[in-house]
């Protein structure tokens, strides 16, 4: 027995010793073998004069430490307990499983191994794309698709719609399984999949840039509502109902289609809850709420349409559709179809057939897309590789069918059920308590010399990206997460610190604070809704003898409301991190993501601002001059104005001077929306500020001490403070919109769209025209319309269709008609400018980036041009020894 | 004894389930929030609460959820806070650190509030009592959440004897945890101490001045023995009811010591589920609490029996 035990030894000592020596790739410390040298030929690499592939050799790249820990602490309010890429809902989520992920292609900073085309570039300046699980560039393959696949490209196209990606040879999920083209596809399949219910289905065909036949794959054999009747109808725009058929159960078709109104559905009633709204109101409504089925649906049969009609006449303050019918003529009968949907059962579809994302071979992908693309566009909106790609195996086996009889899915739910291809793996998660990510070695990116390295401006060193070789993420959540941050910061406990109003006094000079500019602008966004104010009014209580509201409505006061503000002082005063805003864009917001050019910086935004505050540019040396001399603050002008408004409101009749002295017998208290379920003490700062401004601006005129700015009554969290404001129950707010940083013309429909304007109520830019000359034309159309046609939608004006969307315009047209808009937009006094957002953060001792320059597509580079002046251990030594002699940390 | 529990049992569980009836339909009452009209994910949210019933009627969904959890112990997949996740899981998975930092703080305020309290009985009147009494007032104002940033600051911050927050991961019993969990053990502990001492404290003044312990003192035994012996057991009666419901207590959680040493436990649980309308952990929540109430109800009254062989239950006599 003891001989063949000794004999065993042997041999699996022999075998384990010719394992070792057949795997050139195994380093000896156990990690996934890795094929980094394979494909080096197709990889995008820089060209420096060498001769190719063998010269960004290893020796070139300083290596960090080998065994030394790098670790990153950070901390959230709120750790996401789902980070499934199918499935995830929140910004907290999508973080959590950005360590995880890669993309085919990544934004690195410019340098020399990765010089921008434009010449003028210096290092760190800018940012280009480069291949990363890419192995070269996307090849436009819309042609070859065209022929193969008539079906999927417009008629007539021959480039942007199809492209064909090469893949690296070398991409593993953690867990060793092998990533090749057809892992995208079976990750397209099951993003698909109807009984998922997938949340992020939608961001995969919902889009401009969707992939063609995803939405039909998705709906296969499902009945469903499509888009509204109206819109269904092209060219015709609405339907005689008159042709609709009539079914043996009564109901309404047309063309096959069910004609079905959704009694919650908000749409074009503009209202959230959309007609159920209005239940016990009128008949009419009660009728179609009854006939609903459990999914809310009515199949509008003759009755029933006549009531939609009815009740859709009232809203027009008609009696019944008849009566409408006399001053609309047929629209009357026509407009439920912008209101009621056609349903239908999809066509049964196959992937193969249907859907435009597949595996040319092992490595080679093709994504057809359903709008045109290149560039930019396609890298950061078109490609969205990472919604796709899941470990099929880990993914299959965490899906279980519920006694309800819906599915659900634990994958990436937990450290065991995250599979990663990024650069880290998760090694631990506690619900609620702590992430812990440690260095994904099988991630092809710690073996690549060409892609993922950089050369630090520094020492003009050539180092890797991502030194982090370890990531804590802590939830802190309650009132008290930001004190406890604060002691753990400046314990050594963890790497930033977000600065708040208290700590500016202290921090604000310090070497290690960094000021993070925002993309958004807050503006005051004062109410012009008429009814509102009015119902307001009219509400037991209101005393109409000794106060008004109504007064705000008045053209003169509203401009005097705006230049009662020193916007420099607010931001000083209440929030430090914040800088003066004067546009409806902020200064971060970039126009052209190709050159990273700011729209604000452009000469036409600069006109806008002098054009709008009345800047004349004559009077200074250059427009730079003329834009840096606005302040928004006029207390002059403002008096003046206040002393218009007195005899404006006076003649509407909203105020009096019964004894007439000339000023103002009624106290106009302007209510301030707090979104939040409680006034904190920063909020109460800021609106007390506002009104010591209110007040002063408008001492030794009509309105002297009878302006002020109060508070509401908490509205809770959310959209409530919006919809105050919308309603007219609230009169201002400080508020603004985010998203959007890299496309303003986006952007515009914020303002134009009834869905999210939050003016919606009161200002109309389908009624707003604006004339502008583009190119040598003369064109008048409504701002909504520039609006539309400024983001690639046809626009009619007369016989003429102008369309000055990216691919139809050049940047400087459509940078016109950004400038111009917003100066209209300006003019509604309904967005009052007042700061730009931004933020300030202490980073700690331990780290440093290796850019100074906030970039705003590429922050500070984030985690991978992170660098450390101390590993772990270290930066203990050094915790320890600075604690002990100061207290703590010094900043 | 037996019959009364049992009918008691019975009485409990048709309580338990108008309880949770009512709070499944009044938890399914509340508005749903308004999906945006033009956000593409609106057409999958309003597919998935088909799917999951929500336009259902209440009884409908109501039979759906007791039948999953009668016949498979199948309380549902969180559908907002922790979406895809069975809720049963999530719940056992924080009940565990909930428990320990309570059961720390029991472990040791029971003996430590009680002793105090007996110390002050017996030294009524002196300095010792009115310091006693008086830190108790103090202890007992004062809201947890207040020795809770004290502690933090002090012991934490500047002496850095602890960690700021609860250790990671589930060694519950490792040197490491305790020390991270110390913090919040001492703030949840100094108001039950004050309470045990409060209450201990008035209980034994009126027994040790009762004529049966001049009756003991005069038979011979000495104050210790009259104390422990007679004095007591007598003022037990009251108290270990206390003590029972402190034990219940342990898996309740403190929802804002919870938060401030980040303990990840079960404390906000529920309010978060009102507040995100995860519905399925609210009911998992709401039962299991309305269960363990009901239950410590039961315990309490039944322990008086043991403790005080006068009380009879369900006698009719």
């Amino acid at each position: 027995m003891k001989k063949f035990l000794s004999l065993l030894l042997a041999f699996v000592m022999l075998f384990s010793l010719v394992a070792c020596g057949d795997n050139p790739s195994d380093s000896g410390d156990g990690k996934t073998p890795v094929n980094s040298g394979d494909n080096q030929g197709d990889v995008n690499v820089p060209d420096d004069g060498g001769e190719g592939e063998g010269e960004a050799s290893d020796s070139a790249v300083t290596e960090f430490e080998p065994e030394a820990t790098y670790t990153y602490e950070s901390w959230t309010s709120g750790l996401s307990a789902n980070w499934n890429p199918h499935d995830y809902e929140d910004n907290n989520s999508s973080g959590q499983l950005g360590y995880l992920i890669d993309s085919f292609y990544t934004m690195a900073f410019n340098d020399e191994l990765h010089p921008m085309e434009d010449a003028t570039r210096t290092p760190f300046d800018g940012y280009l794309y480069i291949p990363s699980m890419a192995s070269g560039m996307p090849v436009d393959v819309t042609a070859e698709v065209a022929a193969e696949h008539p079906d999927w490209i417009p008629e007539g196209a021959t480039s942007g719609y199809a492209w064909e990606i090469p893949l690296r040879e070398d991409l593993y999920f953690d867990t060793g399984y092998h990533i090749t083209a057809n892992s995208y596809v079976e990750g397209m399949k099951r993003i698909l999949d109807y009984k998922l219910q997938n949340y992020r289905s939608t961001d995969v065909y919902a889009n401009t840039y969707g992939i063609v036949g995803a939405e039909a794959y998705f709906k296969s054999g499902q009945y469903a509502l499509s888009e509204f009747v109206s819109a269904n109808m092209g060219a015709d725009e609405y339907v005689d109902p008159a042709n609709f058929t009539t079914t043996a159960d009564g109901t309404y078709q047309y063309d096959g289609k069910d004609v079905v109104l959704d009694i919650k559905s908000g749409g074009n009633w503009g209202l959230d809850g959309g007609i159920s709204t209005y239940a016990g109101q009128v008949d009419q409504v009660d009728r179609l709420i009854a006939a609903a089925n459990e999914k809310g649906w009515v199949y509008l049969t003759p009755d029933l349409l006549k009531d939609l009609q009815d009740v859709i006449a009232m809203l027009h303050s008609a009696a019944d559709v008849e009566e409408y019918a006399a001053s609309a003529g047929d629209y009357a009968y026509q407009e439920f179809e912008e209101m009621v949907f056609f349903g239908f059962d999809n066509p049964e579809v196959t992937y193969e057939d249907t859907v435009g994302l597949y595996a040319k071979d092992d490595y080679h992908l093709v994504e057809v897309f359903k709008a045109s693309c290149s560039g930019f566009t396609l890298f950061y909106n078109a490609i969205q590789d990472y919604l796709l790609l899941v470990e099929p195996d880990v993914y299959d086996s965490c899906i279980t069918q519920q006694a309800d009889g819906t599915y659900a899915s634990t994958y990436m739910t937990s450290a065991e059920t995250s599979p990663s291809y990024g650069p880290y793996s998760m090694t631990s998660y506690q619900t609620d308590k702590l992430i812990h990510y440690s260095r994904n070695d099988s991630w092809y990116g710690y073996h690549d010399d060409v892609n993922n390295v950089y050369k630090d401006p520094t020492d003009g060193k050539i180092y890797r990206t991502y030194q982090t070789t370890d990531i804590d993420i802590q939830a802190l959540e309650g009132d008290a997460a930001v004190a406890t941050a604060k002691n753990m910061f400046l314990s050594g406990e963890l790497v930033t610190y977000g600065l708040q109003a208290a700590d500016m006094d202290q921090y604000r000079n310090s070497e290690y604070c960094i000021d993070e500019p925002g993309a958004s602008i807050f503006f005051m966004l004062l109410t012009g809704n008429v009814d509102g104010l009015q119902a307001r009014e009219d509400a037991e209580g209101f005393d109409t003898a000794v106060e008004d509201i109504q007064t705000i409505l008045c053209p003169s006061f509203r401009k005097a409301f705006a230049v009662s503000f020193d916007r420099q002082a607010y931001c000083d005063e209440t929030s430090p991190s914040l800088t003066p805003g004067y546009g409806i864009f902020g200064k971060t917001i970039i126009y052209d993501p190709e050159t990273a050019g700011y729209y604000r910086d452009t000469d036409v935004a600069k006109q806008a601002l002098c054009d709008f505050y009345s800047v004349d540019t004559s009077a200074f040396s250059s427009l730079d001059d003329a834009v840096d001399s606005i302040t928004g603050y006029d207390p002059e002008a403002a008096k003046e104005l206040y002393t218009a408004a007195f005899q404006e409101s006076l003649d509407a009749g909203y105020i009096t001077d019964a004894d007439g002295d000339g000023k103002c017998d009624q106290t106009i208290n302007i209510i301030y929306a707090i979104g939040a379920q409680s006034v904190t003490d920063i909020m109460q700062l800021r609106i007390n500020w506002m009104d010591t401004a209110i007040v002063k601006a408008t001492e030794g005129t009509p309105f002297e001490n009878k302006v002020h700015i109060k508070a509401s009554a908490p509205l809770g969290g959310g959209e409530e403070f919006a919809n105050a404001l919308k309603s007219g129950s609230c009169d201002v707010c400080l508020c603004g919109w985010t998203g959007s940083a890299m496309d303003p013309y986006n952007l515009l429909q914020a303002y134009t769209w009834d869905s999210y304007s939050y003016a919606a109520n009161w200002y109309h830019p389908q009624q707003d025209m604006l004339e502008l000359t583009l190119n040598g034309e003369t064109i008048e159309m409504s701002v909504y319309d520039w609006a539309e046609c400024v983001t690639g939608n046809d626009v009619t004006v007369g016989d003429k269709t102008y369309n000055f969307g990216t691919n139809n315009a050049d940047q400087e047209t459509r940078l016109q008609i950004l400038a111009g808009v917003e100066g209209k937009l300006l003019q509604t006094f309904t967005y009052i400018p007042f700061a730009n957002d931004g933020s300030k953060f202490l980073l700690s001792q331990k780290v440093y980036y290796v850019v100074d320059e906030y970039n705003p597509v590429m922050g500070f580079g984030g985690l991978a041009y992170m660098k450390y002046n101390y590993n772990d251990e270290e930066w203990k030594a050094y915790c320890d020894e600075q604690i002990a002699a100061h207290g703590q940390l010094q900043y | 004894m037996i019959k009364y529990a049992l009918q008691r049992i019975i009485y409990m569980f048709f309580v338990f389930m108008i309880i949770s009836f009512m709070s499944f339909v009044l938890i399914r009452m509340l508005p749903l929030p308004a999906l945006p009209p033009n956000d593409p994910h609106t057409a999958i949210l309003e597919i998935r609460r088909e799917a999951l019933g929500y336009n259902k009627p209440y009884l409908e969904q109501f039979w759906i959820f007791i039948k999953g959890i009668v016949t498979k112990w199948d309380w549902g997949t969180s559908e907002k806070l922790y979406i895809g996740r069975d809720v049963w899981q999530v719940f056992v998975e924080k009940l565990p650190a909930s428990m320990i930092v309570n059961l720390y703080s029991i472990i040791w305020t029971i003996p430590v509030g009680i002793g105090f309290g007996i110390l002050a009985a017996l030294k009524k009147n002196t300095w010792v009592d009115y310091l006693i009494s008086t830190l108790t007032m103090v202890v007992i104002s004062v809201p947890s959440f207040v020795y809770a940033f004290l502690i933090q600051y002090i012991l934490c911050f500047k002496l850095r004897w602890f960690p700021f927050v609860m250790k990671a991961g589930t060694d519950y019993f490792s040197w490491e945890m305790f020390k991270s969990i110390v913090p919040p053990i001492l703030a949840l502990s100094f108001g039950v101490i004050a309470g045990f001492c409060r209450t201990t404290r008035a209980e034994l003044t009126e027994v040790l001045t009762s004529e049966f312990m001049l009756l003991a003192r005069t038979k011979g035994l000495t104050k210790t023995q009259a104390t422990v012996r007679h004095a007591l057991r007598n003022c037990f009666v009251v108290i270990v009811p206390g003590i029972f419901g402190e034990f219940i207590g342990i898996i309740g959680g403190s929802l804002i010591i919870e938060r401030i040493f980040s303990v990840p436990g079960v404390g906000g649980l529920t309010l978060n589920a009102i507040n995100g309308l995860d519905y399925n952990i609210f009911m998992l929540s709401t039962c299991f609490y309305t269960a363990i109430g009901l239950a410590a109800g039961l315990v309490v009254d039944i322990s008086y029996g043991f403790i005080d062989p006068r009380i009879r239950m369900g006698s009719k006599k």
